[in-house]
């Protein structure tokens, strides 16, 4: 038979399935960072506190905008923050959520969300893990503390500023309130 | 049937009706236990929830019902799920033994979009001009470089159709000026490797946590019958001078190409591929009809700090072109059995401030577009082609990630007429 090496073609629809672009969920990302939380508040900071770093870090072309961010809580008060946010890679938007202890050093980096059709390498747990620890005093620097993955470079700079501007605002804004 | 159960439930009803009665009283007080415990734990929870005012549980609901501030480029994402793309690169080259050859040439420009279909479908398309202007009279270019539907099936495997780039080399799927160093693409991967190369067809990708990622597929391939042994671009880049580009491309022998990279350790890419497929196309009486090729390269890059290493070796082979060649005597270039070509290239940030850095870099280059030829008989063996040794030294410096202005020099080993001194700028977004 002639046509022979057409019928592997047969098997991609049967592969076929719904699945979200959503590599993980806001929720299981909260679970993952502090498995010990009972509650996870969305929080809402002061709009001045907000004002004063969104006018820290805006350079004048695009607004900043202000991450999402819950507090996670235990029964003896607050643990840490989970601070959804997003940034461009190349030309997508990339969700990612970073998770601080109380202190402000990172707990965990996680991408929820990639739509660019080259570079989704920056879900590698072993790039991730590069950003654990990492505080405001300490921040993560692209191409010496954060190695690049060839092939996504503007989506691995991207979000490595991105980490930089959340630890800044986790400084500006939610280390005052972590009295709880 | 029915109607009978019906009278038998109600005469049990009726025969414990009196006992109901006589318990009355046991109930009436039990009734009022039950209430004053209602009221207690109603109590309870009210306390409960103003000491827990401030919490709400996590939850999607608790996600999504918090808007973020939305950005304008945000609306833009959200509104339409259409990206408009593009790069471009403007090319000055001066031969250093012949100004009068000293050539500026808009290389390319390239328009290209991404519309987001829903969240795990997309359509993207690239469109190319080379050398300006496009016409009967021009030697200019247009071409569809991609045109493809990528589908995710799974967060880590997706499948592709249509007219895509092949995952060969360091090069091809990431071509836009700001991302290679050098004026010019290197030598290896455009004479050996093809370079823009597409083909049309089908492909699985996918990625692991442990660091892979890889893709195989089932696509269109080179047509021998191209070949021009009169003309010296089959000397240039063998594969260049057969591709189809799907323009009305021959399909009758699909080639297969499986490639994958290792990024496991930050900052190091391990990675190699092979692409097989007949290049007879199923012509009738044709002397080569056999004819294979395969074409393989492996390949490493290293980034840390300011440096930023990388290496590669290709190897090309065609089968079966003893009897092809027979029909080419006389011809200044018949089929080469084999092609190779390898580099070695070293780069160092010197300079950074904001998005702006500068980085000097140096590469050096083997290739042989013709190393080998079938066995014929003696005295009609054709004259293999000596190696080409390229050394090139120059700097990128970028305005900022994506704009990109650049200079070297390119020395060559054997032809030093060649050598030259070049200038380029580019962009992409």
């Amino acid at each position: 038979m002639r046509a022979r090496w057409l019928l592997p073609l047969g098997t991609v629809p049967a592969l076929h399935a719904a699945y979200a672009a959503q590599y993980l969920s806001i929720e299981d990302a909260q679970r993952a960072a502090f498995p010990e939380a009972v509650s996870f508040a969305t929080l809402a900071p002061p709009t001045s506190a907000v004002q004063a770093w969104a006018a820290g870090e805006s350079s004048g072309a695009a607004p900043v905008r202000a991450p999402k961010v819950w507090e996670a809580r235990s029964a003896d008060g607050v643990l840490g923050w989970l601070l959804v946010d997003r940034v461009i890679g190349k030309t997508e938007l990339i969700t990612y959520a970073v998770a601080l202890d109380r202190a402000g050093r990172i707990l965990a980096l996680d991408v929820l969300e990639y739509r660019e059709t080259h570079g989704s390498e920056i879900r590698l747990p072993a790039w991730r893990r590069q950003f654990i620890g990492r505080d405001a005093a300490h921040p993560p620097v692209f191409g010496s503390d954060v190695r690049n993955i060839s092939g996504a470079t503007l989506s691995c700079r991207h979000v490595t500023e991105g980490v930089q501007r959340l630890l800044r605002f986790q400084q500006a804004v939610l280390a005052g309130a972590a009295h709880g | 049937m029915t109607r009978t159960r019906i009278a038998a439930a109600l005469a049990a009803i009726l025969a414990f009706a009196p006992l109901a009665q006589a318990d009355d009283a046991g109930l009436r007080s039990e009734v009022a236990e039950l209430r004053a415990q209602l009221q207690a734990l109603q109590r309870e929870i009210a306390t409960l929830r103003q000491e827990r005012a401030p919490v709400t549980p996590a939850s999607a609901a608790s996600a999504a019902a918090v808007p973020a501030p939305a950005t304008a480029e945000d609306r833009a994402n959200r509104d339409s799920g259409t990206q408009l793309t593009g790069y471009a690169e403007l090319n000055y080259n001066r031969p250093t033994a012949k100004a009068a050859a000293a050539q500026a040439d808009l290389r390319r420009a390239v328009l290209g979009f991404t519309h987001r279909v829903d969240d795990t479908t997309r359509i993207v398309g690239e469109f190319e001009w080379e050398h300006a202007i496009v016409s009967a009279d021009d030697k200019g270019e247009a071409a569809v470089e991609q045109l493809l539907i990528e589908h995710e099936i799974h967060p880590s495997l997706g499948l592709r159709a249509g007219l895509m780039l092949m995952p060969l080399g360091l090069l091809n799927e990431r071509h836009e000026p700001p991302t290679y160093y050098g004026v010019e693409r290197n030598f290896v991967e455009t004479a050996i490797i093809p370079s823009t190369w597409r083909e049309g067809g089908v492909a699985l990708y996918g990625t692991t946590a442990a660091g892979f990622s890889w893709s195989a597929g089932l696509t269109t391939g080179f047509d021998l019958g191209k070949w021009d042994a009169t003309s010296d671009e089959g000397r240039e880049s063998p594969l260049g001078s057969i591709h189809q580009e799907m323009q009305l491309a021959k399909a009758r022998d699909p080639s297969l190409f499986v490639a994958g990279n290792w990024q496991g350790i930050p900052g190091l890419t391990l990675g190699g591929g092979v692409f097989t497929g007949k290049l007879a196309q199923g012509m009738e009486k044709y002397p080569a009809a056999d004819a294979r090729l395969v074409l393989a390269e492996a390949h490493a890059r290293w980034q840390s700090g300011p440096f930023d290493v990388q290496a590669l070796y290709a190897h090309g082979h065609i089968s079966d072109t003893e009897a092809l060649n027979l029909t080419l005597l006389g011809n200044p270039t018949p089929v080469p059995e084999s092609f190779w070509g390898g580099y070695v290239q070293g780069a160092w940030k010197v300079w950074e401030r904001d998005d702006s850095s500068l980085a000097p870099f140096l590469r050096y280059e083997a290739f042989n577009t013709a190393a080998a030829y079938a066995p014929a008989p003696i005295g009609l063996a054709p004259d293999t082609a000596p190696a080409e040794h390229v050394w090139t030294i120059g700097a990128n410096y970028w305005l900022n990630p994506n704009i990109v202005f650049k200079a070297d020099y390119q020395h060559f080993d054997v032809d030093d007429t060649k050598n030259r001194f070049d200038l380029g700028m580019g962009y992409m977004f």
